[in-house]
């Protein structure tokens, strides 16, 4: 089967951009490997402080209704286990699919923590959990310890005490060889101020407010009760971590021992809490697999996440009419993906020759992400700008270097 | 971190083969992936792959941006014979 656009995911980027394309004429297909359509927006539940609730199923499922009037086939619970020049989408049905534009939105995933008995049954990453309460409407436990001070790992705390799940304590993971800034308590704080607008506490708001003024920042993170400040009811530690999870077959209780403001541990002394079930939230990084394996340069960007493919103000890649949007360029929130999808989309329709003023109309969809990130209520990465900026210049680089593409 | 805890769930490979293999000159995740399977699992390297990155960046004092990271090969996502033949005549 031929297609004009071919979409891979179909979460807020990649339905943004179907809608978009379809909308100006093109013949689109969207591909996504679970049975409902939505990706992240599926979960999504939270309050924002002007706009009132964000329910993300109903906007997923108004976009799906939206797409499929406009024809757009939708594959459903279909992997790709390929993508080869110019360009064969290869489904794992052993269908193939052609198009000349491809957009790469496969959104993210979630960076591990191991911590002494990670793999134990119980012990999920902070996605599941969320996937499971919002979208499922099971409950991943009935006690439950969250590692990993983090808007994600917050805003799941919420969700689940939402849910009826008890809550017993979110704590900063363990400080080791690859926690980095996760474990220090004073780079916490500093983390918190991206959230302290919603921050329902009063101390959390000061300490959010405050992580900008160094000084104030390491007495924050000295002075911090090692009982904990209670967020929504539920204790947030700074001053204690999980060191370990235990439990014969499964997740039967967690070690806990007294960080000091730097994140060592103070003393061998440790206590037990029992649980039966552990979310671990390390952060997230751009899963880009496919736009390796189509042959996309890439650049290692920390303030985006990780890696992602290089490409141009317009979303293009390195890789002729491969295009990428959403979480895989830096991770962002739904409306941030929602605004690159619509730009990837008009983008695609202008090449196409579906659009009147192409280029208007671009430079309109550029503006329209600029202010959704401006607007962010959560931001994920602390200096995502300047993650862009160098991405931007290296895109400028790249394309002084090198005489084409392909 | 503790010498036995899992740091590649699908290959189950531990911390303290990772550490042997670093000893041992490994410089590059790809090299790690080699020398202990870390990464050559089912998923591929999706979970343990910036875990080994951070572990490699921090025992060879390098930065992350200058270590090359895990190659991706086709097939991207695992599939049998049955799927990946499926309906089609021109294979």
């Amino acid at each position: 089967m031929t297609y004009d656009l071919v979409v891979i995911g179909a979460g807020p980027a990649g339905m943004s951009a179907a809608i978009k394309a379809a909308k100006a004429g093109a013949h689109v297909a969207i591909i996504d490997e679970n049975p409902v359509s939505g990706g992240k927006l599926l979960g999504q539940l939270y309050h924002e402080p002007d706009s009132g609730w964000w329910v993300g199923r109903n906007i997923a499922r108004e976009m799906i209704a939206k797409a499929s009037s406009l024809g757009v086939a939708i594959f459903r619970k279909m992997e790709i286990w390929g993508i080869f020049p110019k360009w064969n989408i290869m489904l794992n049905n052993g269908e193939r699919l052609t198009t000349e534009h491809v957009l790469i939105a496969t959104g993210a995933a979630e960076k591990a923590i191991p911590v002494e008995g990670w793999t134990k049954p119980g012990v999920m990453a902070i996605g599941a959990a969320q996937t499971l309460t919002n979208f499922h409407r099971v409950k991943p436990g009935k006690k439950v310890v969250i590692i990993g001070v983090d808007p994600l790992s917050l805003s799941v705390a919420q969700e689940l005490k939402m849910a009826g799940v008890e809550v017993a304590g979110i704590y900063p993971p363990p400080a080791t060889e690859v926690s980095s800034d996760k474990s220090n308590p004073k780079q916490i704080i500093q983390g918190l101020s991206a959230m302290a607008h919603l921050a329902p506490n009063a101390l959390l708001k000061a300490a959010g407010k405050a992580a900008n003024h160094p000084t104030i920042k390491n007495i924050a993170a000295k002075c911090y009760p090692s009982f904990g400040v209670k967020v929504w009811g539920i204790p947030l530690h700074l001053r204690k971590t999980i060191t370990a999870i235990e439990g014969e077959k499964q997740v039967e209780q967690v070690r806990i021992t007294a960080i000091d403001g730097n994140g060592n541990q103070k003393n061998g002394r440790t206590k037990t809490m029992g649980v039966d079930c552990v979310c671990i939230s390390g952060g997230l990084y751009p899963l880009s697999e496919l736009a390796e394996a189509a042959g996309c340069d890439f650049v290692y960007i920390e303030e985006l996440g990780g890696h992602v493919p290089l490409h141009s103000p317009e979303l293009e890649t390195t890789k002729d009419g491969i295009y990428v949007a959403g979480n895989i360029t830096g991770i962002e929130g739904a409306k941030v993906a929602m605004a690159q999808g619509e730009l990837a989309g008009t983008a695609i329709s202008s090449r196409l020759g579906l659009l009147q003023k192409g280029s208007d109309a671009i430079s309109e969809a550029q503006v329209k992400v600029q202010d959704a990130r401006a607007n962010a209520v959560i931001t994920f990465q602390q200096h995502i700008e300047s993650g862009r900026e160098k991405l931007a210049q290296c895109w400028h680089t790249n394309v002084q270097t090198s005489s084409g593409k392909g | 971190m503790d010498k036995r805890t899992e740091i590649c769930r699908c290959e189950e490979v531990k911390l303290g083969e990772i550490l042997n293999a670093i000893n041992n000159g490994a410089k590059t995740s790809k090299a790690l992936k080699l020398a202990t399977r870390a990464g050559m699992g089912i998923c591929q390297g999706r979970t343990c792959q910036p875990v080994l990155e951070q572990i490699i960046s921090y025992y060879t004092n390098q930065n992350i941006q200058e270590t090359p990271g895990l190659s991706t090969n086709h097939p991207v996502r695992p599939l049998s014979l049955e799927e990946l033949a499926g309906n089609r005549k021109d294979l």
